[in-house]
């Protein structure tokens, strides 16, 4: 680069180097032409030599206005390059939204994913919790065919530094979720719908009656859809209720919800889906999916 | 603003380019390390949880 440059540079050098020496010269260039006097001596005569004003105060006045345009002049320049800054710097939020965020979140989940994956394979036991669960490095995989064919990691927890990996997490408050072994109650999860990798983007797609399917280490939880919420109260909690509130069911079971944020790009309401379960199937050595995913 | 900056950067027209597309790089790069994660959870685009109402979520 440097070499380069200095070529440049000297390139430049020979035709002009009768007139300055050429650091001035390239420095000065875009404010006054070489040719015309330097700047303090412009200046000078006019104080000097009254007689000579005329020819002075041409040679003067261009350098001069391109030099100190008024102050408002100034004020409006710098306040509209401000207003064309903001316009971009917005434009990129919008790209960093939609496009950087999913970018980082899909490298995170699949580097996670791949670990869980490993940790089931050979599975020593020592990142694991109670139960053969492994509720840090992740509970297991969403499947959700009618959503995505991809499969979604989930993770303890729903704040902004669980999803932002491009999980799924399950609720530990407002009100806890249960877990899909247990007897009774509602597996409650949320994810993203735009960015963050946006795992539940197509959650509109879903519908009545299809399968959801919930991979763990040793069983497949095979779920069905049954009720759907387009739109609800972002601070409606009951939804996650262990007998789901607004879905219709009033007897206790093995319930499963999914939430997100809707209408897209935005988090005016919730979109919410549940699902009850089927049937479980037993893991076996070639991980064989149940027949709702194959 | 920008004009400042141009007049004060060292070297020719393409030593000026060659800064300014630097300079245009590093923003660019201060907003998506810092800037935008920590504006993003202000704005109100990616609350997915349902929860009793306190922000920030």
């Amino acid at each position: 680069m440097t070499a380069g440059s200095d070529a440049d540079r000297d390139r430049e050098e020979q035709p002009a180097a009768q007139e300055s020496t050429t650091e001035e010269a390239s420095k000065e260039r875009p404010v006054a032409e070489p040719p015309v006097a330097e700047p303090p001596v412009a200046e000078q005569p006019a104080t000097e030599q009254p007689a000579g004003e005329e020819s002075a105060a041409a040679e003067a006045a261009p350098v001069r206005r391109r030099r100190a345009p008024g102050r408002i002049v100034t004020a409006v320049g710098v306040f509209g390059e401000l207003l064309i800054t903001a316009g971009l710097v917005l434009g990129l939020f919008v790209v960093y939204s939609l496009w950087w965020t999913n970018v980082i979140a899909d490298r995170e989940s699949d580097r996670q994913s791949e670990r869980v994956r490993d940790n089931w394979a050979h599975g020593d036991g020592k990142d694991q919790g109670p139960g053969g669960l492994d509720t840090e490095g992740g509970l297991g995989f969403l499947h959700v065919p009618a959503m995505s064919k991809d499969e979604v990691l989930v993770k303890k927890g729903t704040s902004a530094k669980v999803l932002n990996d491009g999980v799924a997490g399950y609720y530990t408050q407002p009100v806890k979720s249960a877990l899909p072994k247990d007897e009774k109650g509602n597996f409650s999860l949320a994810a993203h719908r735009d960015g963050h990798g946006a795992r539940f983007h197509r959650i509109d797609k879903i519908k009545k009656g299809d399968p959801v399917v919930f991979e763990t280490k040793d069983v497949w939880y095979v779920y069905r859809v049954y009720a759907t919420l387009p739109e609800t109260s972002k601070y409606n909690v009951g939804v996650l209720n262990a007998i789901p509130g607004d879905s219709g069911r009033e007897k206790p079971g093995r319930y499963l919800t999914l939430t997100t944020c809707t209408p897209v790009f935005t988090s005016r309401y919730r979109y919410v889906v549940w699902g009850e379960l089927v049937r479980t199937e037993k893991v076996d050595a070639e991980r064989t999916p149940p027949k709702e995913i194959r | 603003m920008y004009g400042w900056i141009w007049r004060h950067l060292p070297g020719n027209v393409w030593v000026r380019a060659l800064l300014s597309l630097l300079l245009v790089l590093l923003v660019v790069f201060l907003l998506f390390q810092y800037v935008f994660p920590w504006a993003e959870p202000l704005l109100p685009f990616n609350d997915v949880t349902v929860d009793e109402g306190r922000a920030g979520r």
